[in-house]
């Protein structure tokens, strides 16, 4: 890090964060202004009004501009998901989050505006009075648990950004596209499709009021460039110190051009990405996909014309990092259990294969991974795409960041991401392009987005298997009778009536997502982002409105399949073939969580049967089982946008909460502890081979047909020492590539350094961990995920020498 | 000819994903039996060839239950703790089944040589993409010469890179039947001195160091020379210096050498098998007394690395 780095990044540790409602405020008179305009203009108009008056400011030091909140490290109000309750507001400010006293007494007149208007209140209106879909969600089967009919899920959200939702996407947007052409171009071409359209259908009238939005959104972008551009020339004048004036001025030029104009340089480049991805948050899954392709010819010209050298440019990929890290975010209460340490995945894709199969790594690849490693902060987070021909140096000098203990890079194998849309009827030339939106999930730039990713609790559906349909703790019928414990005669008749109450709850789930995104297709148009995905201006329609070339709407993402796998493996094993223990005195084990000395034995027994994660068969067949059949039942449904429900599996940290919300389950576990994380990781504690054993068990599982997998392990930082560590590392993840596992990720921390942490934290306020996709300060996380990454299988090395 | 597959050993652990223990990622075989009795010794459970209890005392609640499951009456509990008569204990195990705190273990495990060779393919996969292999350590492998070379064997008709982790320290026809199978040794010149070497490893080093030269001249196998750094027994300049020496004329210097540092995981070892160590006292070596040895090795014209 160089001095200005440096200085940048210290102003990053805030004591406050401050709460600001400055765009709440600007939305809500641009909102009611529009009343009764189509939804897509008023959203258009509502964006223009902020970007044309929200409160903008350039920091010293700083080289990229734009910034993202209307006060430094500020997070604003965010309108379209819910409210804030006076309960929620007083939680944050006992959090460490400030708002002043009249901003939180403004507040509650704006919270008053959208009374009835919410994300959440238009799901309940079908909701509530379901029968079948009321208690399902009110379950918290998919998280997190809908308690009341007035509450909604979770709460609102407070996030620097500034666009529009709607949020939690998975996608990538044409960023190619939108440095080398700039915002006139695609201006220009929305002007005349607009002269094109002839009404004779009602796709026409929607079509103009689409590129109408689109006109109205980019020309405010431009004027919001232009803000900074006179801002920059305005504090230039006043500057005395010839160094920071000449920046500035240049600062003025590049906003001035981009991203109205095409970017010719890479400090042009990096301005326009930067502009661009303001307006794609506040998302916390915005992804940059494959910067290092798609910033790479500013890059080799610039160098080539010494214009710039790798420090400039390394100093800029710095100087990003420390912006991304002021995009902060906060969510309500039940939320922030779910995704901790201000989660967030704004995911860099970085080397994999080119759309001809060829090596993509260059140069840039490697500055990306640098300037992760030299200026170590939590965000953004990188993924590194590894293929057969990755070199061992890109491997080396991505697991030397991996060393450094930030938690990044993640690994993903091309081969089964790739496979993925190829399986999906994606041309070869395109899957090869895919990128990594959110956490882990592919997507093609420009061309797919997933909009609804429910978190499902699978080991729920297991105990109300156990209990004929009824949830234990409320005593309702909210499942199939698939009969009493006592007719199963057999394992199979067990697994069958699993399967079908799982496949039951699976389609509630499915409908659940349709109506969720209906009510995002109708509430949260998005002219932005839909203007920059492929052929947007020709097909006229916002993101939720048309089918992509690839459809992958919704998918459905199982939490605690391991748990239940090592369950039904115990079950088998002690019930139906030892039968040492009855299907009656499991369940009365279960129920008394496994208090009492009978108890205590069974649950000895549960133990020691065979669990996923020791590549032994008994076990890992039975996951491999489960996640084929979940695979295979996702795709029966059909989505509200003209595709098919597609299976992923990713965790994140929802299996905190969806522990707490399961009773014992009969793998051994006690209720409400934390299921397994990840999803081809091992329960907590449950492996004992190592990391060779996991990989062996994580590749019996088909991973091929979702659109992520997640697999964590952590490392002591002895298995890292000397390059020949790092290699033989390197060959552990390209083998599990290679027989098609799609995802690893590492955290080397060593257990005492975590327990000092916990004991001391003002002395690490630097270190990061890696919770789930996500890169956190360990400190800013719960202490039951803090306990979680203690207890993560350490595989330290031992077999130490005589 | 007999079944390689059937011949039984003794072990104490099979470890996967080993990185120090030779090229690639390997899997090494930890077999019971010693003949030596280094005072550092890291794997004291790798002395004896029988089973033996290993409790870990912190993990035990002192429930009581493991009492009535002796069949000798050799546990009581004292200050809250499951106490073991060793001098009664029969290692029969059946304590280990029923304590619920995982505070008992058996250690030693009685198995088929095709047993061992079916954990080692197990991770085939990983040693085809790193160019690793099974290694077979201990205790003194060559203290079960059959079942070592009949582990071995099996490995390499499977195709799969062998290493032996050894102190040397076996008569020359016992090495012969374990040679033709083994790829890589990872040969332990503790100290030079004999009559040092009897002070800290129970027996002389004059046998240990024929062997070696006989192996990497006559039998043209490639050695990799390990040496424990042990503070106040084995890493004065003098004997590091012996030991450059040694391994720069006798042997050559394209042979790799490699300094071990020491870390004090044997001592709880010990106490959890109710064993009293060897009077023994040394500290890790600092980082820089570490460097001013493998200067010395450098000075020989040597390729030395710390750690294994
Ligand atoms: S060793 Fe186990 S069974 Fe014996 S007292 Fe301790 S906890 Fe109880
Ligand atoms: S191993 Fe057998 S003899 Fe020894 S303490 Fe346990 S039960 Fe008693």
């Amino acid at each position: 890090m160089n001095e200005r780095v440096k200085k940048l990044k210290q102003r990053l540790y805030v004591h406050k964060y401050p709460l600001c409602i400055e765009k709440f405020r600007l939305i809500t008179k641009s909102l009611e202004k529009t009343e009764g305009d189509p939804e897509i203009l008023r959203r258009a108009k509502t964006l223009a009004n902020v970007l044309d008056n929200i409160t903008v400011f350039i920091e010293d030091d700083e080289l990229i501009v734009g910034n993202v909140a209307s006060k430094p490290m500020g997070l604003e109000i965010d309108h379209d998901y819910g409210t804030w309750s006076q309960e929620e507001i007083d939680a944050l400010k006992e959090e460490g989050y400030t708002i002043s006293p009249e901003d939180e007494e403004e507040l509650k007149t704006l919270n008053h505006y959208y009374k009835g208007k919410s994300l959440v209140s238009r799901m309940g209106e079908i909701l509530f009075d379901n029968e079948r879909l009321w208690p399902f969600v009110q379950s918290g089967m998919v998280l997190p648990p809908w308690k009341s009919k007035g509450e909604g899920s979770g709460g609102g959200y407070a996030q620097g950004g500034m666009g529009l939702g709607p949020g939690l996407y998975l996608m990538g947007i044409d960023f190619a596209k939108i440095l080398n052409d700039g915002l006139y171009k695609i201006i220009e071409e929305a002007e005349e499709e607009l002269q094109r359209v002839k009404y004779i259908d009602a796709d026409s009238v929607k079509k103009t009021y689409f590129l109408k939005s689109v006109l109205i959104t980019h020309k405010a972008i431009i004027r919001f460039a232009d803000r900074f551009a006179d801002l920059a020339a305005e504090m230039e004048q006043r500057e005395t110190n010839a160094v920071r004036k000449q920046e500035l001025e240049r600062i003025a030029e590049t906003c001035r051009r981009v991203p109205a104009k095409p970017a010719r340089t890479f400090y042009e480049a990096m301005q326009s990405f930067w502009f661009i991805f303001l307006m794609i948050t506040p998302s916390p899954t915005a992804a940059a996909g494959r910067f290092d392709q798609y910033m790479y010819p500013f890059y080799k010209k610039d160098i080539a014309e010494g214009r710039a050298t790798d420090e400039d440019v390394l100093e800029l990929l710095e100087c990003l990092r420390i912006k991304d890290m002021q995009l902060n975010r906060v969510s309500g209460k039940l939320n922030r259990q779910k995704n901790s340490g201000m989660a967030k995945w704004h995911n860099w894709t970085i080397g994999g294969v080119t759309t001809e199969g060829e090596d993509a790594t260059n140069e840039l690849s490697y500055l990306i991974l640098e300037a992760a490693k030299d200026c170590p902060t939590p965000h953004h987070t990188i993924t590194v795409r590894v293929h057969e021909k990755t070199s061992d140096d890109f491997m080396l000098k991505a697991l030397e960041v991996v060393k450094a203990g930030v938690g990044m890079p993640a690994f993903i194998g091309d081969k089964s991401y790739i496979n993925f849309f190829v399986n999906n009827g994606v041309d070869l030339r395109d899957a090869r392009d895919y990128i990594v939106t959110g956490c882990l999930d592919a997507n093609l730039p420009g061309k797919s987005r997933t909009a609804s990713i429910a978190m499902f609790i699978v080991p729920l559906v297991l105990e109300i298997t156990f209990h004929n349909g009824v949830e234990p703790r409320s005593g309702r019928q909210i499942g199939l009778k698939t009969g009493a414990l006592e007719d199963f005669q057999t394992f199979d008749d067990l697994l069958e009536a699993f399967k079908s109450q799982l496949a039951y709850f699976m389609e509630l789930n499915a409908e659940r997502d349709n109506i969720e995104l209906i009510a995002n297709q109708e509430l949260l148009p998005d002219p932005v982002r839909s203007s920059f995905m492929v052929d947007a201006i020709k097909e006229g329609k916002a993101l939720l409105d048309r089918t992509m070339p690839f459809e992958n709407g919704a998918v459905m993402n199982p939490v605690g399949m391991i748990n239940v796998a090592d369950s039904l493996a115990a079950i088998k094993k002690l019930v139906f073939e030892e039968k040492t223990v009855t299907m009656k005195q499991l369940q009365e084990a279960l129920s008394a969580n496994w208090s009492g000395e009978e108890f205590e034995e069974i649950r000895k027994m549960c133990l020691e049967a065979p669990k996923y994660g020791n590549d032994d068969d008994y076990a890992d067949l039975i996951a491999g089982d489960l996640y084929k059949f979940w695979a295979e039942t996702t795709a029966t449904f059909a989505t509200a946008l003209g595709g098919k429900h597609l299976p992923t599996a990713i965790s994140i940290t929802a299996h905190g909460p969806g522990g707490e919300m399961t009773g014992a389950t009969p793998d051994g576990r006690y209720a409400g502890e934390v299921l397994a994380d990840g999803t081809m990781s091992p329960m907590r504690g449950m492996d004992s081979g190592g990391p060779t054993a996991i990989i062996k068990s994580a590749v019996k599982i088909d991973q091929d047909p979702y659109q992520a997998t997640l697999l964590n392990m952590k490392f002591h930082p002895s298995a890292l020492e000397s390059r020949e560590d790092l290699l033989k590392l390197s060959s552990l993840i390209k083998t599990y590539f290679k027989f098609s596992g799609k995802h690893i990720q590492f955290n080397i921390v060593d257990r005492a350094t975590l327990l000092d942490a916990q004991a001391h934290p003002e002395k690490h306020r630097d270190l990061v961990v890696r919770v789930a996709g996500y890169s956190a300060y360990f400190i800013q996380l719960g202490r039951a995920v803090q306990e979680e990454i203690i207890g993560r299988a350490e595989h330290d090395l031992q077999g130490v020498a005589n | 000819m007999t079944n390689l597959s059937a011949v039984e050993g003794m072990i104490f652990n099979v470890q996967h994903y080993c990185i120090h223990d030779g090229p690639g990622i390997r899997t090494t075989v930890f077999m019971k039996g010693c003949p030596l009795r280094c005072l550092w010794c890291q794997n004291p459970e790798s002395h004896s060839m029988c089973h033996q209890i290993f409790f870990t005392a912190e993990k035990c609640a002192g429930c009581g239950k493991c009492i009535p499951a002796c069949p000798i009456g050799a546990i009581h509990i004292q200050d809250g703790k499951a106490v073991t008569n060793r001098n009664l204990c029969q290692s029969c195990g059946v304590c280990t089944t029923v304590c619920l705190h995982e505070a008992r273990n058996m250690m030693g495990t009685r198995v088929s040589a095709g047993e061992v060779f079916n954990k080692i393919e197990q991770d085939k996969i990983f040693y085809e993409e790193s160019g690793g292999g099974a290694t077979l350590s201990g205790g003194e492998p060559l203290f079960q010469s059959e079942f070592a070379a009949s582990v071995l064997s099996l490995c390499k008709k499977a195709g799969i890179h062998t290493a032996l982790e050894t102190s040397g320290y076996a008569r020359w026809d016992i090495l012969q039947l374990v040679l033709p199978y083994v790829d890589l040794l990872l040969f332990d010149l503790k100290h030079m001195d004999p009559s040092e070497h009897q002070k800290c490893t129970g027996v002389s080093n004059e046998l240990i160091k024929d062997n070696v030269i006989r192996i990497y001249h006559q039998q043209k196998k490639p050695v990799i020379i390990r040496i424990p750094v042990i503070p106040g027994y084995n890493d004065s300049l003098e004997n590091i210096e012996a030991t450059a020496e040694f391994v720069a004329c006798k042997l050559g210097a394209s042979v790799p050498v490699n300094l071990l540092p020491f870390h004090r995981l044997g001592e709880s070892k010990n106490e959890r098998m109710g064993v009293q160590g060897l009077l023994f006292n040394s500290i890790p070596p600092s980082e820089q007394h570490l460097k001013e040895l493998k200067e010395i090795f450098v000075s020989h014209g040597l390729t030395v690395q710390i750690g294994g």
